[in-house]
């Protein structure tokens, strides 16, 4: 209960730091996206459960505070859970590069799926967004791609350092 | 006996535990598309909880940036003074036209019995944070429904329209910026008086749409609000058009159209609190209290 209550604090403070700090940096559109790493590390260290919980209530407060009347992302980072969940086991995602592949490909999905969720409930036609897939689109997945390996590892440093016992740690089994 | 028995097998049961989720998660986005009405008492809740929280990280971000920019960065400072010190004459001058430009048009209003425009209240905010997906656009602000903030309300800045709030908690609200896809305004091409709608384009660009083929519009042209709404007063600044398209065929053309507000770095806007709705004319005024009497 205690791993939840702070893993849960800890998505909030990201998500906290994606609305506040990350708009004043320099190249505003091409902000990492701190909640779908954390979704991710949640999906590979977490069991589906507890998990899943907290996968749907950092896409319910990303919706709360985002401009989304519909809640897409309830639906679409609870998905990105289970997808990456059942994938965990199935690809060698130690290294930086598989790291760094695998969450550039969810963010491009991610996105995709969202752009079909807002042309199918909100009637915005997909050709408004064709510009945005090489401007928005592939730069931000990529840097999402390339900030997960260092979240991961300042994560497992974190988890160490607050649990006794290492292995313990985040690494329960569903 | 067998359903129960394919429940409780640990088999299933993961399974059709994220089945069930996934359900619930697109029933709760089904129950938000119908209400529409804003957030309910939990999102509320979880909205004053979170707040505070982003507008102290906020308040500690523009700390560090203003000693930054207060103190460090004053290289070009001298040279920037003497191009504000210019400016100032000029809007000066342009402001003293401008006053006798309003002389004129309150004597011909008057002469005309214009209806006149009942004076606006605005509430000042402050930005605490800014849309956390890359799709949508929004802002929060620390203002909300203790203040007489209601959904639907405009918001502006000084330069311009900044967009229309989407939701409200007691002492927050989200507010809708101009520039999201669901973002739409009734509004004037200033010079030609052609109408249309300002449809937001997601990257600091909007689109005029439904302009009429036949309209005159060109690069450089105002876009002000019509008024027609409700939600937003006449006159107000929108952007200016950067673009025109004038397709082979059809009734319309499209322009694109650049915000006058820099939505990245709005620190603090204003929320309308109602809207501009025209008083009946002093005439209609008079003749409706003789009626009265009588």
């Amino acid at each position: 209960m205690k791993r939840i209550v702070l893993l849960l604090l800890v998505g909030i403070f990201f998500l906290i730091l994606q609305a506040s700090c990350f708009p004043f940096f320099p190249i505003h559109r091409v902000r990492p996206d701190l909640l779908l790493i954390f979704t991710f590390y949640l999906a590979f260290l977490f069991p589906p459960i507890s998990g899943g919980i907290l996968a749907f209530i950092m896409g319910y407060l990303t919706d709360l505070f985002s401009g989304n009347a519909m809640g897409f992302y309830v639906f679409s980072r609870s998905l990105v859970f289970f997808t990456a969940y059942f994938l965990k086991g199935r690809i060698y995602l130690e290294g930086f590069y598989s790291q760094f592949l695998f969450a550039f490909l969810f963010a491009l999905l991610e996105g995709v799926f969202i752009l079909i969720l807002m042309n199918t409930f909100q009637s915005v036609p997909l050709a408004k967004f064709h510009p945005l897939f090489f401007t928005s689109l592939l730069p931000q997945s990529f840097f999402t791609g390339l900030f997960t390996p260092l979240f991961f590892f300042l994560f497992g440093k974190g988890s160490l350092l607050w649990f006794s016992q290492p292995g313990k740690g985040v690494k329960e089994k569903g | 006996m067998r359903i129960r028995d394919f429940f409780l097998s640990r088999r299933y049961s993961l399974p059709i535990f994220i089945v069930l989720f996934l359900l619930f998660a697109l029933v709760l986005m089904s129950l938000r598309a119908k209400q529409r009405k804003g957030v309910d008492f939990f999102d509320a809740l979880l909205m004053e909880i979170c707040s505070p929280f982003q507008k102290g990280a906020t308040l500690a971000i523009k700390t560090v940036q203003g000693t930054f920019q207060r103190y460090l960065f004053l290289i070009n400072l001298e040279e920037e003074n003497r191009i504000l010190k210019q400016k100032i004459a000029q809007l000066q001058e342009e402001n003293h036209q401008m006053k006798e430009i309003k002389l004129a048009n309150e004597r011909l209003r008057e002469l005309l019995q214009f209806r006149e425009k009942k004076p606006s209240s605005m509430v000042g905010a402050e930005v605490i944070g800014q849309d956390p997906s890359s799709w949508f656009k929004s802002l929060t602000i620390d203002k909300g429904e203790r203040d007489g903030v209601k959904k639907g309300m405009a918001v502006i800045s000084p330069t311009g329209v900044v967009g229309q709030i989407l939701k409200t908690a007691p002492d927050y609200a989200v507010v809708l910026l101009l520039t999201d896809y669901n973002s739409a305004i009734d509004s004037v091409v200033q010079r030609t008086r052609a109408k249309a709608i300002v449809e937001g384009k997601g990257e600091n660009r909007c689109q005029l749409k439904y302009l009429l083929r036949t309209d005159e519009v060109a690069v450089g042209d105002v876009v002000i609000t019509s008024g027609l709404g409700g939600n937003f007063p006449k006159g107000l600044r929108i952007g200016e058009v950067r673009r025109v398209d004038k397709r082979g065929h059809g009734v319309f053309q499209y322009a694109e159209l650049v915000p006058s507000v820099d939505l990245t770095q709005l620190e603090e806007v204003f929320v309308i609190m109602e809207p501009l709705l025209p008083s009946p004319p002093k005439e209609e005024k008079g003749k409706k209290e003789k009626k009265t009497k009588k």
